[in-house]
């Protein structure tokens, strides 16, 4: 159970990141009137969304693999 | 310093004896960076096969230690099990990945591998080895939107391999068209430092058309349709790029790059019904015509070496204690590797004519070689002869390609051409150059520090 501890003290964790202020006050007027409560909660969700397509480890899935094995079969790099 | 760009002009395939000797005349923006820049064969990588020969080039490191062998990589301890290259297989940095961290804009696309799309300081598009336009291949993301708000579905390749020429130059057309809209779009729209595409319509035209064109190829025929397939598309190509160049000012220089040559394929050489008839390799049971040896029963037990096809060969051992049924004793690796490289010298043409085949182990030329690297490369006849993997003909030769039509082979000296609006160069020929001086002299250009695990060095005739 230990480990499981350990992850739940670092998602509390937070530390501070520098946005050009321009940029800040675009934010906030963009999530004025929504679900977002902070430019810092809003800014967490879009760059989650970004992070999490990145770190996929396998670049292709099995379908794409498939897809791009038979365009290079076409291309001779096959067999 | 500041205000200085580079501009790159990847053109996949293009060997210095068609763009530079024959030609450059006939090209008015080509012909005219000749004229008043400098220019140099650049040697390609091992194997000079685009993958991985543009990454060579982008990070001024070795196939080697980028551990980078081709489109396709053995999983290690496995027979058939492959993995493909794609950008998270580049570990080493690219010069645009030095570029943005000193706060240079850049622009690049089409440089493969490229798929998935890495982030960089400025604009990314991905390249042919991208599944299809329904994936994320911009970044940012929202770069996808703009550029199909532009031109529609993005086009990524063009299968080259068809009977149906027509159609095949009508899309290679759309692609290139489509291409430098969205290069325009860019150029004009982002800022950029470093500006960077691979054009790869080329290749696949050299890929189809080179016998229409080659008057020594074997399937040449004289006053046939696509006698000036080839010629007609190197001035299309050089009016879009004209068109890209009207774009740029005096502050930027133009390099115009290619990540191998081509030349005119004499045919295709089966490697493994070679080492069928050799005793290398033992089958169950004889397949049928153009069989992969993945679909092949290899009776792995009785079987030494495999070898795998494409421009170049990739040799495999059976090792004992490495491969699951490995027969080869380590102790005798090295004996056997002479006995094979030897063999595979002597191999002689289907008249009987010499050739001129190169043979390579892997400490020769990946020294410091990391991942999944083969046994042995093979260029037979110096790549004249492509290398088939695909099994159960008659003979050893075909004269046709295993896997569709296929007229050209690659060679092993690309071009390099680079351009100072502000510089009158005199069209002079430098000393040849070697894939890996790429990135240095960019970054030396910029004014950035070329980093110490770069490979290559400064060309210092342009800078």
């Amino acid at each position: 159970m230990l480990p499981k501890k350990k992850k739940d003290e670092d998602r509390k964790k937070f530390t501070t990141v520098s946005i050009p202020t321009p940029l800040f006050k675009k934010v906030e007027a963009r999530i004025k009137d929504t679900g977002f409560t902070s430019v810092s909660s809003y800014v967490a969700y879009v760059l989650r969304e970004i992070v999490a397509e990145v770190e996929d480890e396998e670049p292709f899935s099995e379908e794409d693999k498939e897809r791009v094995k038979e365009r290079l079969r076409a291309l001779g790099y096959i067999d | 310093m500041k205000r200085k760009r580079v501009l790159v002009v990847g053109l996949d395939c293009a060997p210095p004896e068609l763009l530079f000797d024959q030609f450059a005349e006939e090209l008015p923006n080509i012909g005219g960076m000749f004229d008043e820049g400098v220019h140099a064969r650049m040697r390609s990588s091992h194997p000079p096969i685009t993958i991985p020969a543009w990454m060579v080039m982008a990070t001024g490191q070795s196939a080697g230690r980028l551990g980078i062998y081709g489109f396709r990589h053995r999983r290690p301890g496995t027979y058939n099990d492959i993995w493909l290259a794609s950008s998270r297989s580049i570990r080493a940095k690219t010069v645009w990945d030095i570029l943005g961290e000193l706060k240079k804009k850049v622009v690049v696309v089409g440089v493969p591998p490229a798929y998935p799309p890495k982030p960089v300081n400025g604009a990314l598009i991905t390249c042919f080895m991208t599944p299809n336009a329904n994936k994320e291949y911009t970044y940012p993301t929202t770069l996808k939107r703009e550029v199909e708000g532009l031109v529609g579905e993005y086009i990524f390749d063009a299968v080259f391999r068809t009977e149906e020429k027509e159609k095949l130059l009508k899309q290679v057309y759309k692609m290139t068209k489509q291409h430098f809209t969205v290069l325009k779009y860019l150029a004009k729209s982002k800022p950029w430092h470093f500006f960077m595409f691979v054009e790869i319509g080329l290749d696949r035209v050299h890929h189809a058309f080179w016998k229409f064109f080659d008057k020594n190829h074997h399937l040449y025929t004289p006053g046939n349709k696509y006698e000036d397939a080839m010629r007609d598309y190197y001035r299309f190509l050089d009016r879009e790029i004209g068109g890209l160049l009207k774009l740029t000012d005096k502050d930027t220089s133009v390099v115009t790059v290619s990540d191998h040559g081509a030349k005119r394929m004499k045919g295709a050489f089966c490697i493994n019904q070679w080492l069928t008839e050799n005793g290398y390799l033992t089958l169950k049971k004889p397949p049928p015509p153009g069989t992969s040896l993945a679909e092949a029963e290899v009776d792995w037990p009785k079987t030494q070496v495999w070898g795998w096809g494409g421009y170049h060969g990739r040799i495999f051992f059976n090792v004992e204690g490495r491969e699951p049924q490995g027969v080869i004793k380590p102790k005798n690796y090295e004996s056997f590797r002479d006995q094979i490289m030897r063999e595979l010298k002597n191999i002689e043409g289907p008249r009987g004519e010499k050739w001129d085949t190169k043979t390579y182990t892997s400490e020769e030329i990946y020294p410091n070689g990391v991942g999944d690297y083969p046994d042995l490369t093979v260029y037979f006849d110096d790549l004249s002869w492509r290398s088939a993997g695909t099994l159960g003909y008659n003979s050893c030769y075909l004269l046709e390609n295993d896997r569709g039509p296929d007229d050209a082979v690659h060679s092993r000296y690309g071009v390099f051409l680079y351009f100072d609006p502000k510089r009158r160069l005199g069209g002079e020929r430098i000393r040849d150059v070697n894939l890996m001086d790429f990135a240095p002299t960019v970054l030396k250009t910029l004014g950035a520090k070329v980093p110490d695990d770069m490979e290559g060095r400064v060309i210092e005739e342009v800078v």
